[in-house]
């Protein structure tokens, strides 16, 4: 039965390639109000969005080597970074003091219970997502050092 | 073992089958409109598991057949989400356990295959219905959070049905009946809940600058209990209740939340025998609260935070069975999320000594009783930014971090008009203070300095000095623990995306295990294919002879491309308590195999 299940899927994901759309989702910010994904795809063409928590530290790594080069990326793409931290209330008081403490210019967003992450589909941070128009264009798991530079090559390519 | 061999061989087949059909597919599918279009409607998220423990003459010495008859087992998650339209979604999990589930993780769900959860979700406008599981929280989750997590092997989905509303702008409320997910089967206990999220700076349009809301949440559990000796006439609560109120207040700089928390009379969790399974004081019942108070203050280049949190008798479980810890480590059931609030460490040997929160009320019977009735405790963190060009900031700045935490046990007096040698009665009460310090179980301070050298190399220092109370925190046999940490760890970037890193750890104590040494490599040859080798070593005499010069080891690689990951670990691990995300559990030791594919799209 498993097996045929495995199959199943198997010839599914064949011709599944591409997950576009993801389901409205609701998010919290700094202050404690309420945003949605369906929102902050409506007001911006281009977003990369970045799935991370205090406790990563390749998460930290990539935010750490996005922002020395952020405000470059902002005057060519007009590209908008949110930062949608995973934290739930063991480490969320940390967000706060962390983003600014390190000096960093994103949008930071909270999904306190997982809610983006399980629609995502994903079990391990970071993971960086392009969406352009409402639309996942591009999608990466992890960070190496390095990373950004392909980050920004993706981005140049859908900026258009 | 011949029989598994050959399922796992079957299994990875298919499992290279989509690998394969990802890359030859991938790029030049030619698909029907009708087929292209109910694809991006789908969302399938699939993750695969399997370990294999191997012989190890370690192994065999510490523990006689720790890790049972089944050497090879495989854990599978499948999730489809449909979007029918702007205002339909449903979406089911498949969870597969075979033969049985990994070492050290929940009995609960062994199962072949099965629908392990299901929903149908209605939206529109300022309304969101969800019949069947879902995933909520309410404020911190201090008095409910319903939530997954594969990597601790948790899930405690509530099915049942949920109703949210935005009644405006400012007010938002939401509804919930359900029972908690048990495995594949569902709680005896039923849950209610209502919260509310109130913006109350938008209703009187004050603080421009900032924010003010409040919250009001009830959770109530409801749960036949037997009576088993019937002594009194107490009556049984089966109706357990809590209320939770918060605020949130931001401005400018500056941010603040208190949340407080009732819960109403319960029994406490009393005898446990091995054969009947845990029983309970029917005698005396107890009340249990909360408080969190947490303030910050931040601005660019420097941020600080501050905790403060005491807990008593708070653990709460939809079935009350779960409530004892040995038994159920993982928090199978668990109404509400407490976890430590201390810094969560990613070295190896940091994470030897972890404080584990002790919000419950337990009775251990010595020759004096041990009341462990709650815990309070603080924490805070300090960042700071050393700008670039300055005398500490170099180049390219200097990043520090400052946290230390402290946590005591609540100072109790207890009363036991029946007392008998080493055992308490059923109609013992106690008494605690509400703001003592004095009982320390465990503080810690850890420095993080971040400094970037040049364009390719950069380097983290750590170190950590920590108090942990064993005895309490583990088992009376033990003693308290002093040590410190020290860690360097180095990154090199090389050309074409490829890095190297090197860990060097320390762990320096004359108690327990005593000292420990470890280390770990890693190269990535580009930003999806990387490998890694680490290992902590103690290399003292000690009276721990488990860990007394014996390597725990691990290597392995990992492959990720889009949303894909692939990865292979081997390893030895250490037998003990084993805290990761905040949940602490004993483990036995064990070596083998770890294999772990995750894809979504």
């Amino acid at each position: 039965m498993k097996y045929i299940i495995l199959i199943f899927f198997n010839l599914l994901y064949g011709f599944a390639f591409g997950q576009e759309t993801l389901p409205n989702i609701e998010l919290k910010t700094l202050t404690n109000s309420t945003t949605s994904t369906q929102k902050i795809f409506s007001e911006n063409e281009l977003i990369i969005i970045s799935l991370w928590a205090t406790w990563c530290v390749p998460c930290k790594n990539e935010l750490d080597a996005v922002s020395e080069l952020y405000q470059d990326w902002v005057d060519e793409t007009g590209v908008v970074y949110y930062a949608v931290s995973i934290d739930d209330s063991r480490t969320s008081n940390r967000i706060k003091p962390m983003i600014n403490g390190k000096g960093w210019e994103f949008e930071i967003l909270l999904d306190q219970n997982s809610d983006l992450k399980r629609a995502f589909g994903i079990s391990t941070v970071p993971y960086t997502t392009i969406i352009k128009n409402g639309k996942v264009v591009y999608k990466h798991t992890g960070y190496t050092p390095g990373y950004e530079d392909e980050l920004y090559y993706q981005l140049l390519k859908f900026s258009n | 073992m011949s029989f598994n061999l050959k399922k796992i061989i079957k299994y990875y087949s298919c499992v290279f089958l989509i690998f394969f059909n990802y890359f030859t597919y991938a790029q030049n599918a030619k698909l029907s409109k009708e087929l292209i279009q109910f694809t991006n409607k789908l969302n399938v998220n699939f993750e695969s598991i399997s370990q294999w423990y191997l012989n190890d003459p370690y192994v065999d010495e510490q523990n006689i057949n720790s890790i049972g008859e089944e050497k090879l087992r495989t854990t599978h998650y499948l999730r489809l989400d449909y979007t029918f339209d702007d205002n339909f979604s449903a979406g089911l999990q498949l969870e597969s356990y075979t033969p049985e589930n990994l070492l050290n993780m929940s009995k609960i769900y062994d199962k072949d295959l099965g629908i392990a959860t299901y929903y149908l979700q209605y939206q529109k406008k300022n309304l969101n219905l969800t019949f069947g599981h879902f995933y909520e929280q309410f404020g911190s989750g201090l008095i409910l959070r319903s939530w997954e997590d594969r990597f601790l092997g948790i899930n405690t989905a509530i099915r049942g049905i949920r109703i949210k509303s935005n009644i405006n702008d400012n007010i938002s409320i939401t509804g919930l009946y359900g029972k908690q997910r048990k495995g594949f089967d569902v709680s005896s206990g039923e849950i209610f809940g209502l919260n509310s999220e109130i913006d109350i700076s938008n209703i009187f349009n004050t603080l421009p600058n900032g924010s003010f809301t409040a919250g009001f949440s009830y959770v109530g559990k409801n749960e036949d209990y037997e009576r088993i000796l019937n002594e009194t006439d107490m009556k049984i609560p089966e109706l357990v209740n809590a209320f939770s109120s918060r605020i949130n207040l931001t401005h400018k700089n500056f941010y603040t939340n208190i949340e407080y928390v009732t819960k109403s009379k319960d029994l406490r969790l009393n005898v446990v025998s091995a054969v009947n399974g845990p029983s309970f004081s029917e005698s005396k019942s107890f009340k249990g609260n909360a408080l969190l108070w947490t303030f910050g203050y931040s601005q660019k280049g420097f941020g600080l935070s501050y905790n403060f949190r005491r807990l008593e008798n708070m653990r709460w479980f939809s079935e009350r069975s779960f409530s004892y810890a040995t038994t159920n480590p993982t928090n199978q059931l668990s109404i509400n999320y407490l976890p430590a609030l201390t810094k969560q460490h990613d070295y190896s040997l940091a994470n030897i000594y972890i404080y584990q929160t002790l919000p419950g009320l337990t009775v251990e019977n010595y020759q004096d009783p041990l009341i462990k009735a709650g815990e309070i405790g603080q924490s805070i963190d300090l960042f700071y930014n050393f700008k670039k060009g300055s005398l500490v900031g170099g180049k390219y700045g200097t990043k520090v971090n400052l946290n230390m935490s402290y946590w005591a046990k609540l100072e109790t007096e207890y009363n036991d008009p029946d007392p008998a040698d080493y055992v308490t009665s059923d109609n013992l009460t106690y008494n605690s203070e509400f703001f003592n310090f004095k009982n320390k179980l465990y503080s810690d301070l850890n420095l993080e300095i971040r400094k970037k050298w040049n364009r390719k190399f950069s380097s983290i220092f750590t170190y950590i000095n920590l108090f942990y109370d064993k005895s309490y925190l583990e088992t009376p046999i033990y003693n308290e623990v002093r040590a410190w940490i020290g860690v360097i760890d180095n990154t090199y970037k090389l050309n074409g995306g490829k890095s190297f890193r090197l860990e060097l750890q320390h762990l320096s104590t004359n108690d327990d295990a005593r000292n420990w040494i470890g280390g770990t490599a890693e190269f990535f040859f580009n930003s999806k294919f990387g490998l890694y080798i680490n290992d902590s070593y103690n290399y003292e005499e000690s009276n721990v002879p488990a860990d007394t010069k014996v390597h725990f080891y691990n290597t392995g690689f990992s492959y990720a491309k889009g949303s894909s990951r692939f990865s292979i670990n081997y390893g030895r691990q250490r037998g003990g308590l084993l805290c990761v995300g905040g949940i602490c559990r004993q483990v036995s030791p064990n070596t083998g195999l770890t294999l772990n594919f995750t894809t979504s799209f």
